[in-house]
């Protein structure tokens, strides 16, 4: 039985606690009375998980079986989520692999021949084939790739099929392929109550005509927050888009969550609470630490990224895709939810390693920004963990590097527009439209591996609400000059934080700390 | 000096044992404790067994019997009596279970295992190893939590005689709580007799939250009473309730002599002895429950 998630408040009996900082972590002690937000612990995953998707192909819900739905001669596209998800990645066998082969299987027996499989990158890097082989795994990957089993390419306009418009003149427009067949199977991983439902195929097959109705700066700025559907401006369009894809495409949608087992045994310390740790978890705290610290960048780099987890399956459903999507959305709060009475004035963020934009790369500045005033301030519903016009303290070194490969607009971006302004409504007046369109950018989008042109202005854009509530951003550890470059601050310690932040929010200002890891989402009331 | 930082901020509010207190605020979502079992079995082998005697006859009993004035009586009650049987008693004392175990009779004392609260005696590895080879201690659950299974009709079984005491706690202020059904059950359901015993001044002599008795050879009382068989479809409610009305006689054969408290237990004048005339939380309680026992042996015509 997995005990609730629930607010600490900070005594004089409270340990030190763990907060990431980019490729480390540390223990920080808090100040007294600072409220430290828990998720539910970890649930446990399903037992037989093979058997349980054979079940929800089976007994889907608001549609007839799959196998059902599969006919010899039929054109069957299969897309799954790409290597944004979850993370950090899950140990193999991924869940997608394990869910494409029983699709496949039934899709053998029934003698579908003309079957594609997609990644749904939109604008995000293409995936290599060893990603995509540990993806769907090596009998899928020998069986489709290449020819068969490839990423979205969102600039390839001859396989981009537009559907029409939303009543509010958005255009859809998405994977020629997928469009046109009888039936897309969609498998994904809903780590947070964002992702998922109406998103998978709007988003993940859509081209940058269709992305920018919902990827600008006044959509996210009224997403409060874009994890909690209901209030989020970005998913009213997902849903729109996905009524009018309803209407023409035929989707058979497989969700699956998954617990918060986000790290293995060795750094075990990571999954509990900092009281409860016991000789070895101290013991392989300090080693863990010390060995990290004393690692030269890259090797350090290297391991944080082939760590894998060992994430338990927590749900595995199938069917219409909005149906399916409210089971999901129900496993992934039960997960990470958990009540908090009201913001403070100030919110305190670990950031870690990784986002979704960093999978085997570099978190840049830019991505450092995106993940703590997108990712992390919007993992609430009500209101946020801090209030209006109080300061957020984040722990990261926000270190001046970039993956040349998968960022290279990033590179300009940061060099070039942000030394010129920082307001998100000024670079996407000014700016969009020429990162959108480059030819270097998509050529390198669509030959190399690199992210999308535009891609650093929505990472802008995704932090535009979180720019308009907070009076002030601290980083603690940050990089003096690449915070500056961003319009942040940064200080050494979390006690020059709080005397930075005194001006904004007094001398004894509340503080809330929303713990990570694991991931956690603050249900503010 | 990154190392010596990182240990100074992890050990910060830990004990030596590594371990953190719980925040306040983190109390109510404490895990469940796992279950976890303290094993007894070789406090019962023969060598626990000789290595028992000779620190109950060499250590415990001397010391309990030098700093104490035990009386014994209606040992000879047992005589006839074969194990296994069952031990039940009144408790306020550390006191109780050397003062019994050295006052057995030989014929019953060799094999005898006392229920120990196993939240108190078995939370800590060496205070369970100790209480089991010092006393042949096995755990009892009190609080009907959750884990362990009984090991005592397991014990009766395997020919081994209980020492119980019913009201699972030693008393707070030196009088009675009421007795638990479980020894009773456990007779009714095993058939094995119950020897009722009442203890009398051990409160007197070491109240809770002393860890020795004190000064000035405080006298004690052990009294046995007859064995209670359960009868013939005597259900375990019937029985207890006949164990604490024969545990009442023998607290009050101290005050009233033995026929007297057997008249007055005829009246229907004895209850069990629980101070209820005295208000909770009046001082009186306690005064009334530390008040030496009268010594009531004759006077020694020679003194030395």
């Amino acid at each position: 039985m997995s005990r609730p998630g629930f607010v600490l408040e900070v005594d004089e009996r409270t340990p030190a606690l763990l907060m990431h900082e980019g490729e480390g972590f540390r223990l920080e002690k808090l100040p007294l009375g600072s409220r430290v937000i828990y998720p539910p612990e970890s649930l446990p995953g399903l037992r037989d998980l093979d058997a349980h998707i054979r079940h929800a192909l089976a007994n889907p819900l608001g549609r007839e079986p799959l196998h059902e739905l599969l006919r010899p001669g039929m054109r069957l596209t299969i897309v799954f989520d790409d290597l944004s998800i979850p993370l950090p990645p899950m140990r193999t066998p991924d869940i997608r692999q394990r869910i494409i082969e029983q699709v496949l299987e039934l899709a053998a027996a029934k003698g579908v021949d003309d079957v594609e499989l997609i990644a749904g990158n939109a604008l995000h890097r293409r995936m290599t084939p060893a990603e995509l082989k540990r993806t769907v795994g090596e009998r899928v990957f020998r069986s489709f790739f290449p020819r068969h089993l490839r990423n979205h390419d969102a600039e390839d306009k001859a396989n981009l099929t537009e559907i029409g418009q939303t009543r509010h003149g958005e255009v859809v427009e998405i994977n020629r392929r997928a469009a046109e067949s009888d039936l897309i199977v969609y498998v994904n991983v809903s780590l947070t109550a964002m992702s998922g439902g109406p998103k998978s195929v709007s988003v993940g097959l859509a081209s940058y005509r269709s992305l920018k109705h919902h990827h600008n700066v006044h959509t996210l700025r009224h997403s409060k927050s874009f994890n909690d559907p209901p209030n989020s401006a970005m998913h009213h369009s997902y849903n729109r888009m996905a009524g009018l894809l309803d209407e023409s495409v035929n989707i058979f949608q497989i969700e699956t969550t998954v617990n918060n087992d986000t790290f293995p045994d060795y750094v075990g310390f990571l999954n509990k609470r900092e009281w409860e740790w016991n000789l070895k978890d101290q013991a392989s705290y300090l080693a863990v630490k010390r060995a990290n610290d004393l690692a030269p960048p890259k090797q350090r780099r290297q391991i944080w990224h082939r760590t894998a987890a060992p994430y338990g399956v927590t749900s595995v459903t199938a069917g219409d895709p909005i149906q399916v999507h409210e089971v999901t959305t129900r496993h992934v709060l039960r997960q990470q939810l958990t009540e908090v009475d009201g913001p403070a004035d100030i919110g305190i963020f670990g950031l870690p390693y990784i986002c979704p934009y960093n999978v085997n790369s570099i978190m840049n500045p830019i991505l450092v920004m995106s993940l703590g005033l997108g990712y992390f301030f919007n993992l609430y519903r009500g209101q946020p963990i801090v209030r209006p016009g109080g300061v957020a303290i984040y722990y990261h070194p926000v270190r001046n590097e970039f993956h040349p490969v998968h960022h290279p607009s990033y590179i300009d971006f940061f060099e070039e527009v942000l030394a010129e302004t920082t307001d998100p409504v000024a670079i996407e007046t000014k700016f969009e439209e020429q990162f959108a369109t480059d030819p270097w950018y998509i050529h390198l989008y669509r030959n190399s591996y690199a992210y999308h042109g535009v891609h650093p202005l929505y990472m802008w854009y995704w932090g535009a609400h979180a720019l308009e509530h907070l009076g002030d951003v601290i980083f603690v550890g940050g990089n003096r000059k690449t915070t500056a470059r961003m319009g942040f601050r940064s200080a050494s310690t979390l006690d020059d934080a709080l005397e930075m932040a005194r001006e904004r929010v007094g001398g004894s200002p509340s503080i809330n700390y929303l713990h990570a890891p694991p991931l956690t989402m603050a249900d503010v009331r | 000096m990154g190392l010596i930082r990182d240990v100074k901020v992890l050990t910060g509010g830990r004990d030596w044992r590594g371990r953190s207190r719980t925040p306040r605020s983190a109390a109510a979502h404490e895990p469940p404790e796992p279950p976890r079992e303290f094993p007894t079995g070789w406090a019962r082998t023969q060598v626990a067994q000789a290595a028992r005697r000779a620190l109950q006859r060499g250590v415990l009993t001397p010391l309990t019997w030098s700093q104490t004035r035990p009386e014994v009586q209606g040992r000879e009650r047992l005589d006839a009596l074969k194990g296994p049987v069952v031990f039940v008693a009144n408790h306020s004392s550390h006191l109780d279970t050397p003062l019994i175990l050295g006052s057995i009779p030989a014929h019953l004392s060799k094999r005898v295992a006392v229920g120990a609260a196993a939240d108190y005696f078995f939370d800590a590895r060496w205070r369970a190893a100790v209480t089991a080879l010092v006393f042949n201690a096995f755990p009892v659950e009190r609080h009907r939590s959750r884990r362990l299974r009984s090991l005592a009709p397991y014990l009766l079984a395997k020919g081994w005689s209980l020492l119980l005491f019913p009201e699972g706690t030693r008393s707070e202020d030196g009088w009675m709580s009421p007795l638990r059904l479980g020894a009773a059950h456990l007779c009714v359901t095993q058939g094995v007799p119950i020897i009722p015993i009442a203890l009398r001044g051990t409160y007197a002599a070491m109240p809770r939250g002393r860890n020795w008795p004190v000064p000035g050879r405080a006298r004690v009382v052990v009294r046995y009473g007859t064995p209670l068989h359960p009868a013939e479809g005597e259900g375990a409610r019937a029985f207890n309730v006949r164990v604490g009305e024969s545990i009442t006689q023998l607290w009050a054969e101290e005050d009233l002599g033995w026929y007297g408290s057997l008249r007055a237990q005829a009246r229907g004048e004895l209850a069990l002895p629980s101070g209820q005339q005295y208000p909770t939380g009046s001082w009186r309680r306690t005064w009334e429950s530390t008040r030496p026992l009268v010594d009531r042996a004759p006077r020694r015509a020679w003194r030395s």
